[in-house]
């Protein structure tokens, strides 16, 4: 039913409204009850009348007040919303159809595009027709189509919809919507506003089926087409429709989502295209893995760089015999180029197949003839090799190095020969290391030496001080080929020691550029497979189990598409590669409409519910009531009626504040005794009866005056307040819980002490003794027998044995070694004597308490004092000492 | 029957635990209070008063040898005056009597109880006879107030009968009933030869009439009695006027008899009341 804007769900409840008028006499006619107040002279009272008295009623505005609030109820249960557009949707009866947008560059809205959606769906079903959805975005299936099918079943499938990485394809879309039959008394096509091929075709065929409304979003979405990392950082370029935003900014971002740079870009006017630079150094710049459009979700508005990308991809040639690793030469050079390039390790072969731009050749590794004969083919296409000289290479020199080079090698200092070790000289201004200084203390003890003919050949980068070259470079083919005459480890010289190696390699790797595609054979490791996909919204997912291989063949002319969705892929062998989601040539117009068609803005008004709203206000309105009827019945303090509202608030900030405040007994403030609550009530009983005449010694006898005996369960309660806690076995021992375990443990750790009371004296060993199920879990440190020794003897009372309900139990305490982080008091005793029916007097004679009760205010006392009196225990070494015999009475 | 014996039983238990206290308050107020003095003229008593010269009609017995001894007249010893006169007194039982409006001060019964007990002890001291207003006959010494401390908590006199005469006898309630029940109650009393005191004892929520918003007034005890206000802070002043008027007639009832009214408010102390009713029924005999 449809009133004005308001549209009702469930209109029968609005005939309640009839009632209110009854219900109105009725609220007047009851009053609100009065406070009852006993009062013996009532006899005086009797006559009296007040003005106030006589009315027995409610006053009038309090009725209204209730009545509203009663309305109120009545219209929201009435489930009203508010749709100015319901009268439009009333035009016709049939069913309507709703096509959706849902590639990727309908993700930024999407939340308004579904709402839209939505709201559809909400008019169709007030006018109980059925509805048929299309999506434009391509399937992997072939184009079904739309059903007609119920409101409900739209709004389920429209909660599943989320936009696809890939663009909606309206040829596809057409032939879904001639697969659909029938017209439609309402066309409402939310669109990306991105144009395509059959976009116009797609249109027209939609306006053959009914009025076609078109809803726009404000802005469309932008796209990243291509990333560039250089030198001097990444560049990206944007591209967008005319109509979309012209200002934005793009980060770059690890693979962690770790942002590492962002810069604003402006498109210029009517510009499609603009390019923006985020300044970053190489080695920050390498390490990024996508560049977003800050502020917009989209699989378009990210781009994925491939690992690595941005980075020379080096390849280190692995050394024949394998070595320690600060020995081997390849571990200086990988820790040299890891900041501004992708070392990795692998056979020759393997690493051009792999796309390395450079290789390093170490002394160690030998290469096999067909190892040399693709070597020479990959520098020939413009690899970059660099070499390292060593023993190897002195002795049996091949042909790929730039010189030629002497048999044997040069030393430099040493025992047998006459020249001091030598430093770099400064690098001449043809070389690419001109500019860096070579540090004085580097030195070359040792070397190859090139024929002095060959060196007019090739370049020398770097020369010894006395014009011996260190590192020589020749062009071969397209590629070049570099030979340090040291070794890469520090064998032979300090240079890969100093700082200067890291440079001399950056700047030599930087030709690995020239290597361009260097890599011959990309066909050669399999397919790519999916590693993490994008969806819709620009989020890395894991692929679907149906996810699919695409051949390298495929793969390079792959745009996005369900086949070939966007993602980061990897081949065998380590080489990962994207699938972008848009191409850097692809077109982004805005949609062409064809006359005739309505276009709407995507947040024309909605329907919005009202129902809750209005049921809230009621809710608002009785909450009021019920202050005013406390008001009334004098139930609140109110000093004067004006200040009525403000009095009210303050005093119920003042209630919640007190509520919060209202503090809970603070068991640090005073000392007191605890026990464990096993939920045995007897022994429970008997625990706490005996800590309170223990308690009561304790104060007639001590200066403790323990407060009152504090029953605790471990699970719950903090137990760091109590110095000792008394844990006496029940009948049936238990295993606490892990929580009572944990928080145990924890305080024993924290130096408090636990005393558990087995109270099995005189028993077998066993697995079913007590302490062994109760202390099962517990942390428990390593425990000794307590002997006449311990301070346990001497803590207040001198005592030879503790006796409790039994007269010669024994007691186990932590032993010195372990408590030694807390100055040798044990965290942990055990003992079977079971004191607590001791100290009550519920067992044994009064000397046996009263022994019993010595004991329990010695252990009170360690508890508290901690190894105050363990020196105690030395006194007779201590007089031994001083040479004097100890008297039979220690106490003095 | 078992139901009303288990009552009983329950009201002695609690009378058992409230009348030590109340005897104790008693007997603090008493300690402090100015105490009964002697008639102040010889007559017959125990306390010495003064020798004076033998005469001829008082007979060889009446000669106090001891001091005659001393010198050659006769010397007769005669000790001061001392009257045994009887106080009664009566406790209202009423539901109303035994309230209080709040925990900060003890029901006006239980004042009352204070208040009659302390006097008792004073009067006992004088050596007076104290006793409960148509109870048993009453007695002297101190133990007699152990004894009418028992019998005036237990007691449930609805109606006083008519005191005996030249008794004081002291009226304990709130006089909150009409003042007619009371001038003929104290005119039998008055013209049987009695005088005394009504100690009219309230609570600070009778005097001051705090209540507020809509309130139901009811009678304690179960009475069907009960009034309505819309706003009890505008019956206030009315309320205040009647209780004054109602004040006055009692008072006047009384003086018209020969007793003196008291007010007594629980949330005060009680030793300028006591004070105040020793003096004055020290005056009227």
């Amino acid at each position: 039913m449809t009133l004005g804007p308001l549209f009702f769900a469930a209109p029968a409840a609005l005939f309640a409204l009839l009632a209110l008028p009854a219900l109105f006499f009725l609220l007047r006619a009851t009053p609100p009850a009065p406070q009852k107040v006993m009062f013996p002279p009532l006899r005086i009272l009797l006559g009296i009348r007040t003005e106030e008295e006589a009315k027995r009623r409610a006053p009038l505005w309090l009725v209204l007040l209730r009545a509203f609030a009663a309305a109120l109820a009545i219209i929201g249960f009435a489930r009203p919303s508010l749709a100015p557009e319901a009268i439009a949707a009333n035009a016709g009866a049939g069913p309507t159809l709703i096509v959706i947008d849902d590639g990727w560059p309908s993700a930024p809205f999407w939340p308004a595009a579904k709402a839209a959606a939505e709201s559809a769906i909400a008019e169709a079903e007030r006018a109980n027709q059925s509805i048929a959805l299309l999506r434009t975005a391509p399937d992997r299936t072939p184009p079904a189509a739309a059903d007609l099918i119920a409101p409900a079943d739209a709004r389920a499938r429209l909660t599943r919809l989320d936009p696809q990485p890939w663009r909606p394809d309206r040829a596809v879309a057409l032939k879904r919507l001639e697969a659909t039959q029938g017209r439609f008394a309402r066309v409402l096509w939310i669109a990306d506003g991105v144009n395509d091929d059959g976009a116009d075709a797609f249109a027209q065929a939609l306006m053959a089926r009914g009025p076609v409304t078109v809803r726009l979003p404000p802005r469309t979405a932008r796209a990243v087409i291509s990333v560039n990392a250089n030198a001097e950082g990444i560049e990206a370029s944007v591209r967008r429709t005319p109509g979309a935003g012209n200002v934005g900014a793009i980060a770059a971002e690890t693979m962690e989502g770790r942002s590492l740079g962002a810069v604003e870009f402006r498109f210029g006017p009517g510009a499609e295209t603009t390019t923006a630079r985020i300044d970053l150094p190489p080695e920050i710049a390498a390490r990024a893995a996508r560049v977003r459009l800050v502020g917009e979700t989209s699989a378009g508005a990210i781009r994925l760089l491939p690992a690595g990308s941005g980075r020379a991809l080096v390849g280190l040639a692995t050394e024949t015999a394998q070595s320690q690793p600060l020995l081997s030469e390849l571990h200086y050079v990988e820790r040299a180029i890891q900041p501004f390039a992708t070392p990795r390790r692998g056979g020759v072969r393997q690493l051009i197949d792999q796309n390395a731009q450079a290789i390093v050749l170490p002394d160690a590794s030998r290469l096999s003839p067909p190892e040399t004969n693709a070597l020479e083919q990959w520098i020939d296409k413009g690899g970059l090799l660099v070499r390292f000289a060593g023993p190897r290479l002195a002795n049996d020199a091949d042909d790929l190095l730039p010189v030629r080079l002497r048999p044997g090698s040069r030393t430099l200092g040493g025992a047998l020969a006459w020249e001091k070790p030598q430093a770099l000289q400064a690098f001449a201004q043809d070389s690419p290391f001109f500019g860096l200084t070579p540090p004085p203390d580097v030195a070359v003890r040792r070397q190859v030496l090139a024929e002095p003919t060959s060196e007019r050949e090739a370049r020398v980068w770097a020369r010894l001080a006395d014009g011996a070259p260190v590192v020589t470079a020749q062009p071969r083919g397209k590629g070049l080929v570099v030979l340090f005459h040291v070794t890469a480890g520090p064998e032979w010289s300090d240079l890969a020691l100093s700082g200067l190696y890291v440079e001399m390699l950056k700047r030599t790797l930087a030709f690995a550029g020239r290597a361009g595609n260097a890599a011959q054979g990309a066909d050669a490791s399999g397919p790519y497979l999916p590693e993490r996909l994008l969806d819709g919204f620009g989020a890395l997912k894991s692929p679907d189990v149906d996810a699919q291989s695409i051949q390298p063949q495929a793969f390079a002319k792959a745009v996005a598409s369900p086949a070939t969705p966007p993602g980061l892929y990897a081949r065998a062998g380590g080489v990962a590669d994207t699938i972008d989601t848009v191409q850097a040539d692809e077109a982004m117009n805005t949609l062409a409409l064809p006359v005739g068609v309505t276009r709407a803005g995507l947040d024309a008004a909605r329907t919005r519910p009202m129902g809750g709203l209005l049921l809230a206000f009621a809710l608002l309105v009785l909450a009021a009531d019920l202050l005013v009827a406390l008001m009334l019945a004098g139930k609140l303090p109110m000093p004067r009626r004006a200040a009525t509202a403000s009095v009210v608030l303050a005093a119920f900030a003042l209630f919640a504040v007190e509520a919060r405040a209202q503090p809970a007994a603070d068991p640090a403030a005073e000392i007191s005794l605890a026990y464990i609550v096993t939920g045995d009530a007897r022994s429970d009983r008997t625990s706490k009866a005996g800590l309170d005449a223990l308690a009561q010694s304790l104060r007639d006898r001590t200066a403790v005056e323990p407060a009152a005996t504090r029953g605790i369960d471990p699970a719950r309660d903090d137990l760091s307040p109590y110095p000792l806690i008394y844990w006496r076995a029940p009948d049936t021992p238990t295993r606490l819980s892990d929580a009572a375990l944990a928080n145990l443990d924890r305080y024993m750790r924290l130096g408090g002490m636990l005393f558990l009371d087995t109270r099995d004296s005189g028993r077998a060993p066993g697995p079913q003794r007590p302490a062994a199920i109760m202390l099962q879990g517990l942390d428990a440190p390593p425990l000794e027998l307590v002997g006449g020794q311990h301070v346990l003897a001497k803590a207040f009372y001198l005592m030879r044995s503790f006796p409790g309900r039994y007269p010669n139990p024994r007691i186990y305490a932590e032993t010195p070694a372990s408590a030694a982080a807390r100055d040798g008091v044990a965290a942990l005793m055990v003992g079977d004597g079971d004191w607590a029916s001791a100290w009550a007097g519920e067992a044994g004679d009064e000397r046996q308490r009263e022994l019993s009760l010595r004991f329990g205010i010695n252990l009170v006392m360690i508890a508290l004092t901690g190894n105050y009196k363990a020196d105690q225990v030395h006194i007779p070494a201590l007089l031994d000492r001083l040479g004097q015999t100890p008297s039979g009475d220690r106490r003095r | 029957m078992i139901g009303d014996a288990s009552k009983l039983r329950a009201e002695a238990e609690n009378l058992a635990g409230f009348l030590p206290g109340v005897l104790l308050e008693a007997r603090k107020l008493a300690a402090a209070a100015p105490g009964v003095h002697g008639r102040r003229r010889a007559g017959p008593g125990e306390a010495f008063w003064q020798f004076r010269d033998h005469r001829p009609e008082d007979g060889a017995k009446l000669v106090d040898w001891r001091r005659s001894a001393r010198g050659d007249r006769l010397y007769v010893r005669e000790r001061e005056k001392e009257a045994a006169q009887t106080a009664l007194f009566w406790i209202d039982p009423d539901a109303g009597f035994d309230w209080s409006s709040g925990a900060g001060w003890p029901t006006k019964k239980r004042r009352a109880l204070t208040i009659c007990l302390a006097l008792s002890i004073l009067f006992t001291r004088g050596g007076e006879r104290v006793g409960v207003l148509g109870g048993t006959p009453p007695r002297t010494g101190a133990r007699a107030v152990d004894r009418i401390a028992e019998e005036l908590a237990r007691a449930r006199i609805v109606k006083p009968p008519t005191p005996a005469s030249r008794s004081a006898v002291i009226y304990a309630s709130d006089f909150y009933a009409s003042p007619d029940d009371w001038r003929d109650r104290l005119r039998v009393a008055s013209s049987a030869g009695a005088t005394g005191a009504l100690l009219m004892i309230a609570d600070p929520a009778e005097e001051d009439f705090p209540f507020r918003g809509r309130t139901l007034f009811e009678e304690p005890g179960g009475a069907k009695r009960s009034a309505v206000f819309g706003r009890a802070e505008a019956a206030r002043d009315e309320y205040a006027q009647r209780l004054a008027a109602h004040r006055a007639a009692m008072r006047e009832v009384a003086a018209a008899h020969g007793f003196i009214a008291v007010l007594h408010r629980t949330d005060r102390s009680a030793a300028p009341t006591l004070s105040m009713l020793v003096s004055a029924l020290g005056e009227r005999r």
